[in-house]
């Protein structure tokens, strides 16, 4: 039978070996996390997932309303993209839905297993950190969902349960523990900063003649501008935009070698980090005397 | 005794269980704070905007018509039809039975015959399609078999095997005025009425509670008024990050005299 509107076919376990590289012991240390996988990871997981239900109306409302309409499954690019049926918001919502039923809901515990309550398994677990790093917290489900089910809330809920249980991926914790020590996402550290603004500096006399100034950690300045750092390193077209524009405007300005990265890795992690790495900006700017922030990112 | 059962005790208990259990699960959503504004725009700037956003998801359900038609379709009917049929049943509550309850009579019956279809639709929607499929669950099915059930046998106790109206209404509204007395009626009206209390005792439990919760779902209900600071109600303090002194002091030195260090 043909169905009115296009459906995209599904292939089970399309991208169950997408998996990402767990992270480094190193870097877990340096943002506050357990630097392995806890022994009583499950104790430990349960007991964080308690928490953040009683922080989060988002959280336990979602779990506990969706109807399973399926109208987010194809709207959310890594089903599309994989066709793996545990990609779809409400699929990628029910790893955690499961668990959720079997240790907080009376449902869970009268119907058990036909009432889709399952224990949190070594292959449960497995699927988490599969599935909830296959979401990239873009919330075009929620714009489709009758009830506005947000599966990014559930995806940064699930990120921040493993990692209280030392469980995460190379990539985010890397990058967030770089900005600890380097000030931005890319590692780069307060010289090289420093170097690449008059090497622009210099640049810009030469096929400009003009003193157009790349000012870093000046004190007092109207803006501290708080860019991608790869706006210095990769794309500096950018950041000689941005010093062309602030030179015409005549506003004077300055970067940060203590924040100069506006991307926040943290929102990938937890709560404590996604603060932490956006508090740097309010830090910098007290620490800078500047009047206000550009933050671009 | 199996009429005392069902027609004493056990309407009592559904509606205890029903009343009892959708406050709770309200009561928990409400106390539950929320950390972050997180509402999908665009969205209205003003309560009043919200208002009309939520009556409008609650009734026409924009979303699914932005997403998916064939199940807006079935969904949008289902629930008008729900609403007209439960309506309509308010004659079998009320004595005497208002004006605009009586006005909606005919609508309400033909709204009866009709609702099967769109529950049909829905249920095949769930076998038909494989990604459907997947994700019901025995919940799913159980919810729209209860519903068909409490609908075909309302049709047959309308339209070939009708029940005495005033055995009903005398049994509801001594249930209502809380002097219950055993009812004799025939067992078609019994088939209905015992579905009907399953639903109540089994929707507090289950995914029928979006009824309720839409009205609490953060991303429909907040405000655009990002101007205005959205204060976390259990927010933490993070601490000045030690590791990352400022600037690094290792090259303190060096920024303090600028241009050094440069390989020219």
């Amino acid at each position: 039978m043909r169905f009115p509107v296009p459906v995209p076919e599904i292939k089970t376990g399309a991208s169950k070996h997408a998996v990402c590289h767990p992270a480094k012991e190193k870097d877990m240390a340096k943002i506050d996390l357990p630097r392995e996988r806890r022994e009583d990871w499950k104790e430990a997981m349960l007991k964080k997932m308690g928490e953040m239900l009683d922080k989060y109306r988002s959280l336990r409302l979602y779990l506990d309303i969706c109807v399973k309409c399926g109208a987010c499954a194809d709207k959310c690019q890594f089903f599309l993209g994989t066709k793996d049926p545990k990609n779809m918001p409400v699929a990628r919502a029910d790893l955690f839905r499961k668990v959720y039923k079997k240790y907080f809901t009376v449902g869970g515990k009268i119907w058990g297993r036909a009432n889709e309550a399952e224990d949190l398994t070594e292959e449960v677990l497995q699927d988490w950190y599969t599935y909830f790093y296959q979401c990239s917290e873009c919330r075009r489900c929620s714009v489709f969902c009758p009830y506005g089910i947000d599966t990014a809330e559930i995806t940064m809920a699930a990120r921040e349960i493993m990692a209280a249980a030392g469980i995460a991926t190379k990539y985010v914790t890397e990058v967030v523990a770089k900005v600890y020590d380097t000030g931005n996402n890319l590692g780069i550290w307060a010289p090289a900063w420093k170097d690449n603004c008059s090497f622009l500096e210099d640049d810009l006399r030469d096929t400009e003649g003009i003193d157009i100034k790349f000012p870093v950690d000046a004190t007092g300045a109207e803006i501290l501008l708080v860019p991608p750092s790869a706006d210095n390193f990769a794309n500096t077209n950018t950041m000689i935009g941005y010093g062309k524009m602030f030179h015409a405007a005549g506003i004077s300005w300055t970067t940060s070698t203590y924040c100069n990265e506006g991307g926040n890795f943290g929102m990938f992690l937890n709560y404590a980090n996604l603060k932490k790495v956006n508090n740097r900006i309010l830090e910098a700017a007290r620490q800078l005397k500047v009047k206000k922030v550009y933050w671009g990112e | 005794m199996a009429a005392k059962i069902l027609y004493i005790y056990l309407p009592y208990l559904a509606a205890v269980v029903f009343a009892v259990g959708v406050i709770f699960r309200i009561y928990t959503w409400a106390k539950t704070p929320v950390p972050l504004r997180i509402v999908t725009t665009p969205a209205p700037k003003t309560r009043g905007g919200v208002a009309l956003r939520l009556i409008g998801d609650a009734l026409w359900f924009p979303s699914l018509f932005k997403g998916d038609k064939p199940l807006w379709v079935g969904g949008v009917l289902f629930h008008s039809l729900l609403w007209l049929v439960l309506l309509r049943h308010l004659r079998f509550f009320l004595y005497p039975v208002p004006g605009w309850v009586e006005s909606l009579q005919t609508a309400g019956l033909y709204a009866g015959y009709l609702i099967p279809i769109p529950l049909a639709l829905l249920l095949l929607r769930r076998l038909v399609l494989e990604r459907n499929l997947y994700i019901s669950i025995l919940g799913d099915y159980f919810a729209l078999l209860l519903l068909l059930g409490i609908t075909l046998s309302g049709i047959f106790l309308k339209a070939f095997f009708p029940a005495y109206l005033v055995d009903v209404k005398d049994m509801l509204l001594g249930l209502l005025h809380l002097s219950p007395r055993v009812a004799v009626l025939p067992w078609l009206f019994g088939l209905h009425f015992f579905l009907v209390l399953l639903l109540l005792l089994y929707f507090p439990f289950s995914k029928l509670m979006h009824a309720g919760g839409i009205f609490f779902s953060p991303t429909r209900n907040q405000r655009a008024n990002f101007e205005k600071r959205f204060v976390n109600p259990w927010d933490v303090k993070v601490a000045y990050n030690s590791n990352n002194l400022f600037p690094p002091e290792k090259y303190r030195q060096e920024l303090a005299s600028p241009g050094e260090g440069r390989k020219e």
